[in-house]
């Protein structure tokens, strides 16, 4: 008996609890990658618990074969066994929310008329029947002619009768090869009228549903909706999450920095002088934990963007924001993705993808950036604590905390302007919204941990790669060559680094910017936060209380105007590698991405030489 | 100047209102769908753009109740069509043409 594995996909629309399925049948043990030339992502895993073995994959939500998104046309693409490099799925699992049949049994019998085998998942079983919700179970397979079973994917054993269905199948199908099915083979041979009559005919029969009354479900969106009370309540949930990223996260990050300060500190004290001690030091260590710093940000605010997707609240929050945002070219569905890159922008960017609009996405991703990632935070701090007076405005406000949250708005009233001025250079044709707005239930802790350990390993992976690469580079850059013997100045100012700078510093001459200033910039590539250490390396200033002394040391050389323009630049200059890769993989464009680069540098000089000769000119 | 809206053509106001476009209509309505309509504001996709709208359920016969609206210019609407909740455009409701329906739920 051999037991050649078959391949199961799970098909749904969005929000039919088919992750949830997915990661309750596959558990620890699944992989995320992208599909190749196209950037959605890709989940596989070995069934678990079957007696017989089987692989899965998730695929991306869709109502459709027809397709309207970059999401749906992968579904279709590996429905069919179009998709370069997938073999076609054996069968095929269709998940369809049982409290919302007749939207899940269209696409159903859609699937149907292709010939693939395929297994119903009547998902949400549980709600279904609290709702008074009867289903037939056996009518209902009789009717469609493929095996139905009831699950509960929230609930650990939910998913028994779909395992057994699965080793059903994988014996039934066992040896039999799954066929690529062309375009022609899967186009519509009857109407979406006649499928719904269809649909009609099957419900009648085999499903008891009492009349829709009003739940507590429709009272929670009267208020989560309303125009006045449901945007207060957005910005309230805003707010907690921004006091959560920032406040709940310090003592963690704390710890992460300081246990590589401590790791450095111990690489420099056993191994011998030379350049070993250095990379690992100065180079790999600090490098990567610079980055791996925002790790606690980037999990806190993804374990909220989770909890508020699970639930069904954020698709509220873009019904809300869909007005305003499209007086700015953008729309609700972009609002999940640049609220991402308040943590970091290379999540953000990658969260567009959910957005139909191609022209939209395109839009999303360049003005990501200019929401203010927690990266530039070290970097605000430190230069507000060295120049502005901590004092109080009006009685009550903090001029210190002020001045952060103007360059927070100052941020996003700068990506509306450019989301606006990038529309102006395209055609104003209407793109659909129809966005479902799901059913609110309780998020699953075990979802939310799954979901959250896949985001953390992404993430993790990049610092692995990219962010490796990229810091060993600069530590190159910025130790090379080495200073002469007699040497006054600090080691960076004679590395290709300093060189550079000096180079640079007649070009940012307009903006007050002085060569060390400049030679900051260079490593700050790598990730913002670095200027900081870059400067206390070119100022010459070391020991515990570092930044207290390096702000001191700024305080003194340089003027008010000046650390004013350094803060307007780093509002708006792609100042660091990885959005700029991130941007490249995601647009597949190296003009777009030359654009990018190039539309954001020149705002930030335009932006720091405007600061620097006002505020010069009005302090003079 | 919330309800100008509904009369575009003054000369067959009655005709309007008796086969009104889903973005005529207030919260709280329980309308029946009569027709798809041509939105040329959607260009050479319009068509596919009826499909959809087809596939999730706006078929004529089909009766949807307006749930609410966004905060600026009512848009976009919410409506629930067989139990399930979508958030329309005004643009993409211009495409429904509806009648009032019973009051049932």
């Amino acid at each position: 008996m051999s037991t050649q594995a078959l391949r199961f996909a799970l098909v749904g629309n969005p929000n039919c609890g088919k992750t949830s399925i997915f990661n309750r049948l596959t558990g620890a043990r699944a992989k995320v990658a992208n599909y190749p030339g196209v950037t959605v992502e890709r989940r596989t895993g070995p069934v678990s618990g079957t007696s017989t073995p089987a692989n899965l994959v998730d695929l991306p939500g869709t109502y459709s074969l027809h397709v309207s998104s970059l999401d749906e046309k992968v579904a279709r693409d590996i429905i069919l066994g179009q998709m370069a490099g997938e073999a076609p799925p054996d069968v095929l699992i269709a998940v369809v929310d049982a409290t919302n049949l007749r939207l899940g049994l269209r696409l159903v019998l859609e699937l149907e008329k292709l010939g693939r085998p395929m297994i119903l998942a009547l998902n949400q079983a549980d709600a279904a029947e609290r709702r008074g919700i009867k289903i037939d179970t056996e009518g209902l397979a009789e009717a469609i002619g493929i095996p139905v079973v009831e699950t509960v994917a929230i609930r650990r054993h939910g998913l028994k009768a779909l395992r057994e269905a699965i080793d059903q199948a994988s014996t039934r199908y066992q040896g039999t090869k799954a066929e690529v099915i062309s375009d022609a083979g899967a186009s519509r041979k009857e109407s979406v009228e006649s499928l719904y009559q269809r649909i009609e005919q099957i419900t009648a029969a085999h499903v008891i549903a009492p009349p829709d009354k009003i739940t507590w479900q429709d009272k929670l969106d009267r208020f989560v909706m309303h125009p006045i009370a449901g945007l207060i309540a957005l910005f309230m949930v805003l707010l907690l999450i921004f006091q959560a990223v920032f406040a709940w996260a310090a003592p963690i990050m704390d710890l992460i920095d300081g246990s590589f300060g401590t790791l450095s500190e111990w690489v420099a004290a056993t191994l011998p002088d030379g350049i070993l001690k250095d990379f690992l030091a100065d180079g790999l260590i600090a490098g990567v934990g610079g980055v791996l710093v925002f790790l606690p940000q980037i999990i806190i605010l993804f374990f909220f963007i989770l909890l508020l997707e699970d639930s069904g609240y954020l698709t509220r929050a873009a019904f809300l924001l869909d007005r305003p945002m499209r007086g700015v070219g953008l729309s609700g569905r972009s609002f999940i993705p640049l609220l991402s890159s308040f943590a970091c922008a290379v999540p953000g960017i990658m969260a567009t993808r959910t957005v139909p609009d191609p022209r939209e996405r395109i839009i999303a991703i360049m003005v990501a950036p200019l929401m203010t990632c927690s990266a530039r935070l070290p970097v605000y701090t430190l230069i507000i604590a060295a120049f502005i007076p901590d004092q109080k405005v009006w009685g009550i406000f903090n001029l210190q905390g002020l001045t952060l949250f103007a360059l927070y708005i100052a941020g996003i009233v700068s990506a509306a302007l450019a989301a606006w001025l990038l529309r102006l250079r395209h055609t104003r044709e209407e793109f659909p919204l129809l966005l479902e707005l799901p059913a609110f239930r309780w998020p699953s802790p075990y979802h939310l941990l799954i979901g959250l350990r896949e985001r953390t390993w992404v993430f993790l992976r990049r610092v692995g790669t990219i962010i490796l690469a990229l810091s060993i580079v600069l530590w190159a850059l910025s130790s090379f060559p080495a200073p002469p013997a007699d040497a006054t100045g600090a080691a960076i100012e004679y590395s290709f680094a300093g060189q550079l700078g000096r180079l640079m510093q007649p070009l940012f001459e307009p903006m007050g910017f002085t060569w060390q200033m400049c030679i900051a910039l260079i490593p700050a590539m790598a990730a913002r936060e670095v200027a900081i250490s870059a400067l206390a390396t070119v100022y010459a200033v070391g020991g515990e209380t570092f930044e207290q002394a390096l702000g001191q040391t700024l305080g003194q050389s340089w003027g008010l105007p000046v650390a004013l323009a350094y803060l307007a630049w780093f509002v708006y200059a792609p100042q660091c590698l990885a959005t700029i890769a991130v941007v490249r993989r995601e647009t597949n464009s190296r003009s777009a991405t030359a654009f990018f680069t190039f539309y954001l540098f020149a705002l930030a000089y335009v932006a720091a030489v405007i600061t620097y000769q006002v505020s010069s000119w009005l302090l003079s | 100047m919330t309800s100008s809206s509904t009369s575009t053509d003054s000369g067959a106001s009655a005709q309007i209102k008796s086969t009104r476009s889903l973005d005529q209509c207030r919260k709280g309505e329980t309308l029946r769908i009569t027709e798809l309509l041509a939105q040329p504001a959607f260009g050479e996709h319009d068509e596919e753009v009826t499909l959809r709208l087809k596939e999730l359920g706006f078929l004529p016969g089909v009766t949807m109740m307006v749930l609410g609206y966004g905060f600026l210019g009512r848009d976009p609407l919410a409506v629930k069509i067989a139990g399930t909740k979508f958030a329309l455009r005004r643009t993409e409701a211009s495409k429904i043409a509806v009648a009032t329906a019973e009051a049932q739920a």
